[in-house]
């Protein structure tokens, strides 16, 4: 695939979609590197106890899961995430298998930026983490 | 002839949206085919943008747009159509505990239609209220197709509607560029006006309109070894 540019860059284009199974482990491990180890992200009984549907993932995590979206679409093309705002609607659940997609939405001519929409779906379509990010193109 | 708008949805004037009104219009335009809506509906939470004047935008990109508002009530969150001066002279808009039932009465007799928005939602719709509560008197119609709806959410709201009666639109409830239009509401006349609106509002002649595209089923993909 080639390199993304700014010229090449167009409003409609999509990011994704990237399915992946985000698994209990891979949470775990991610609470444990991040010192956030606490049970509603490490156990699914302690979570439950918590009112919540059993372990969940922390929002930490599912921000840098959108920001591969993001990362992976930009390649090696020298351009740069330059923010990434988020809007948690639902509890991301591991062990079940994610869709990450994103679209162009907004380019900027003045200061070489393109604008984009980004989600996190569940296996039923619901979109569980919104988003939008701002990519930088350096000339 | 028909009118297609979606009735829902929020610019960056929201606090919780970044979408601008010159992109949503971009998006629309891109994807005409597969959104064949006629226009917009800016229902920003608590509030009314009384001086915001779109007609540029609109000759730009050949699509209407009307301003509403999205209140909070004690009833949950109902979409204020045909929005007037003295309406927002008569209630804070940003009061989120406004009374509904006098929202609703008042909004009428004021000349606009105050339509309880995803009463299927926990907490902020209709549904849940009802559950402890006597049912809103002069509702005339809910939103029953909710862009941002989770599952089983529209199901209620469609339970309500067969209960009690009410007319149903659709709105994408978009804070996001590319979700602008994917549920709508077909009209049977024509609206140009935030007032030709509430006189359709009020005819009951309208019906929700889907434009989500079908998704495919999603596999349970194999497990992944962390790195």
């Amino acid at each position: 695939m080639s390199e993304v540019t700014y010229a090449s860059v167009q409003i409609g284009d999509t990011l994704g979609p990237q399915e992946f199974y985000l698994s209990k482990d891979q949470v775990r491990a991610y609470a444990k590197a991040t010192g956030m180890w606490v049970p509603r992200f490490t156990d699914d009984e302690a979570a439950r106890k918590e009112g919540l549907p059993g372990m969940i993932t922390p929002g930490n995590m599912s921000l840098a899961i959108m920001s591969k979206l993001v990362s992976d679409w930009i390649g090696a093309s020298g351009a740069r995430m330059i923010r990434l705002g988020t809007t948690y609607r639902q509890p991301v659940l591991p062990d079940h298998t994610l869709t990450l997609q994103g679209f162009i939405t907004h380019k900027s001519e003045n200061d070489r930026t393109a604008e984009m929409d980004v989600w996190v779906e569940s296996e039923e379509g619901d979109r569980l983490v919104i988003g939008t990010a701002t990519v930088h193109f350096p000339r | 002839m028909t009118t297609t708008l979606d009735l829902h949805s929020h610019s960056e004037a929201s606090e919780d949206s970044r979408a601008p009104l010159e992109a949503y219009l971009n998006w629309l335009k891109l994807k005409r085919t597969e959104r064949p809506v006629d226009g917009v509906v800016l229902t920003e939470h608590r509030q009314f943008n009384q001086e915001g004047d779109y007609r540029a935008l609109e000759d730009k990109f050949g699509i209407l747009v009307l301003k509403a508002s999205e209140v909070e009530t004690d009833y949950g969150h109902v979409l204020v159509f045909g929005v007037t001066d003295e309406m927002t002279r008569r209630f804070d808009f940003a009061n989120v505990h406004l009374p509904a039932q006098e929202v609703i009465d008042e909004v009428a007799r004021m000349g606009g239609v105050a339509v309880p928005c995803h009463p299927g939602r926990p907490n902020v719709g209709l549904c849940e209220h009802y559950t402890h509560k006597p049912p809103l008197e002069n509702v005339i119609a809910v939103e029953v197709l909710n862009g941002g709806s989770r599952r089983g959410e529209d199901e209620r709201s469609e339970e309500l509607v067969r209960q009690f009666g009410y007319s149903a639109v659709g709105g994408s409830d978009s804070h996001l560029v590319s979700l602008i239009g994917l549920c709508a509401t077909r009209f049977e006349g024509e609206i140009r006006t935030a007032e030709d609106l509430v006189r359709e509002l009020k005819s009951g002649s309208y019906a929700p309109v889907d434009f989500r595209p079908r998704r495919k089923p999603v596999p349970h993909a194999v497990p992944v070894e962390v790195k």
